[in-house]
């Protein structure tokens, strides 16, 4: 099939494939800038209670890569289960996320900085939201720029491998099996209910947990930069580092230990 | 006569490549008719009409009139998952679903029925009854946990006719429900289904010319989308009527 692509065909894909090089070559100006003009200032945090600052920032990671994880089976789920396979929409989609999963994770960190960073002003307008004032109620008070920054990176990082992996999960689900379940008589609906998801499931659920591991440990990753430009350690950021590389690393055993799972479940049953 | 299934110049397109032609056909009550043809005449399309998986491909158009069980099949009142309970399918490589054989079973009925309103004792029967039909009952009661797909291929098989039953099927459509069996599997599987012949119309789509003969009261022979020939077995084999008929019969035969 891939050698006998017609031109029209080359030619489509070619397009295709090229808006995601044009995004990222916009991206691209606002980078250069930011990295002549990264001001620390952007990212000084004054904390009183160290403790609940962590987790008040690992509950604010977690629930916004748990949204990413959702978005990513959604979509996967979307894309491979109900658009036909040569969709415009759904090719489309398919080389974004072949792009985003190739881009080494920490690219995506300082992408992520120089670009949130720069735009901060820009940001501040769009979210809006004044900082809390209160700080009793928030430990921590954040930056919001920082935060839309922090979420929309995850966003970005999380949710193509998310969609990779499921999308891999659900065609690990045998197509002959499949058309047995529509012939009794089967919606699409009870197909995937009662039968895909089941068995896919822990790879699905294997392959969030690799996508959530891989964020943690650029995140990580980052705070080591910062400690290592500003030794003072303001804002517990030492703590922060630590934690994160423990919920990466717990994350990443986690999933392969799943993986396990799902392989032995699968020499058993052929 | 009877008839389970009724056609009326049934034609069928998968974008603009016609793959059936006009077809015609009436398969009797409570008999096993067969459907051979060579490679890519369009059996399986055939079958897949009657009970409407054709649909799932996206670019199918079909036109004609196809009466199961004295019923317009593409009314607008048909409820697909009623026909689909009511015409089975039994495919080329057995595929039971990788749980359990009592899981498999019960698969169909679970689809149909709403959530928890079987008792354990009743799935229990259930199960019983179904393997017992398809002689599998002996040697899987003891292995009701196992997952279906540890079987040996000719109880996988059975048991994807097995899994049919409960829900009272009238028809019963095999693709070429053999092929991936030995002699014994395959001779096991026409035992079988001439068990059941008569409480189900069976229409068997077969390479096997001889598993035609022995097997089929009717048979059908195909050639490119259009249906040649139809009548008793025998009749079509010993004294083919068309000459494409007696060329396909002989080539295969001799
Ligand atoms: N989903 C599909 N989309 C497009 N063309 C199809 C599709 N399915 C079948 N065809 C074409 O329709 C024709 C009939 O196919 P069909 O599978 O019904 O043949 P068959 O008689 O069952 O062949 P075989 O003996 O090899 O199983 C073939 O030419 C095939 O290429
Ligand atoms: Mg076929």
């Amino acid at each position: 099939m891939n050698a006998m692509t017609t031109r029209a065909e080359r030619k489509q894909k070619f397009v295709l494939q090229g808006i995601p090089f044009i995004i990222f070559g916009i991206a691209a100006i606002p980078i250069w800038k930011a990295l002549k003009k990264t001001d620390a200032a952007d990212m000084q945090v004054v904390s009183p209670n160290v403790l609940s600052m962590l987790l008040n920032d690992l509950y604010i990671l977690l629930s916004v890569s748990c949204l990413a994880i959702l978005l990513g089976i959604v979509c996967a789920f979307y894309l491979e289960e109900w658009l036909p396979k040569n969709n415009w929409a759904r090719r489309l989609i398919e080389s974004h996320v072949a792009i985003l999963t190739s881009i080494p994770s920490t690219l995506y960190g300082i992408l992520a900085i120089s670009i949130f960073f720069s735009y901060a002003g820009t940001l501040k307008v769009i979210d809006g939201a004044p900082p809390a004032q209160n700080t009793e109620s928030i430990p921590f008070q954040r930056n919001t720029t920082l935060f839309c920054g922090e979420v929309l990176t995850f966003i970005f990082m999380v949710t193509p491998v998310t969609i990779k992996t499921t999308q891999e999960a659900l065609r690990s689900v045998a197509t002959p099996v499949r058309e047995a379940v529509f012939a009794l008589g089967a919606s699409q609906w009870q197909v995937l209910r009662q039968h895909v998801v089941p068995i896919a499931f822990i790879r699905i659920l294997a392959g969030g947990c690799r996508a959530m591991s891989r964020a943690f440990a650029t995140a990580a990753l980052l705070i080591g930069i910062y400690i290592w430009y500003d030794t003072t350690d303001a804002g517990g950021m030492s703590g922060r580092f630590i934690l994160f590389l423990a919920v990466s690393l717990f994350l990443s055993v986690f999933s392969s230990s799943l993986t396990e799972v799902y392989d032995s479940d699968l020499t058993q049953r052929s | 006569m009877n008839h389970s299934i009724e056609t009326e110049n049934l034609s069928l397109w998968y974008g603009d490549f016609q793959a059936l032609i006009d077809v015609n056909v009436k398969i009797p009550d409570g008999q096993i008719t067969s459907l051979i043809g060579p490679s890519g005449c369009g059996k399986t399309t055939l079958l897949r009409c009657f009970n409407r998986v054709n649909e799932r491909y996206g670019n199918v158009t079909t036109e004609g009139k196809i009466e199961i069980l004295g019923k317009n099949i593409y009314d607008p009142d048909v409820s697909l998952p009623e026909l689909r309970k009511a015409v089975g399918m039994v495919f080329q490589r057995p595929n039971p679903l990788p749980i359990s054989v009592y899981e498999n079973i019960l698969f169909g009925l679970r689809i149909h029925s709403p959530m928890r309103s079987l008792t354990r004792t009743e799935s229990d029967q259930i199960v019983e009854e179904a393997l017992t039909s398809v002689f599998l009952w002996e040697d899987l009661k003891d292995k009701l946990k196992a997952r279906a797909t540890s079987l040996q291929l000719e109880q996988q098989q059975k048991l994807c006719i097995a899994r049919l039953l409960p829900l009272k099927p009238k028809i019963i459509l095999m693709d070429e429900p053999c092929s991936a069996l030995d002699a014994k599997g395959t001779l096991a599987v026409e035992e079988l289904m001439e068990v059941l012949a008569g409480t189900y119309t069976f229409l068997i789509v077969t390479h096997n010319m001889a598993q035609a003969r022995r097997v089929s009261e009717e048979c059908i022979f195909m050639f490119l989308g259009e249906l040649i020939e139809h009548r008793e077995t025998q009749a079509l084999f010993d004294e083919p009527k068309h000459e494409k008929t007696a060329d396909y019969v002989q080539m295969r035969y001799g």
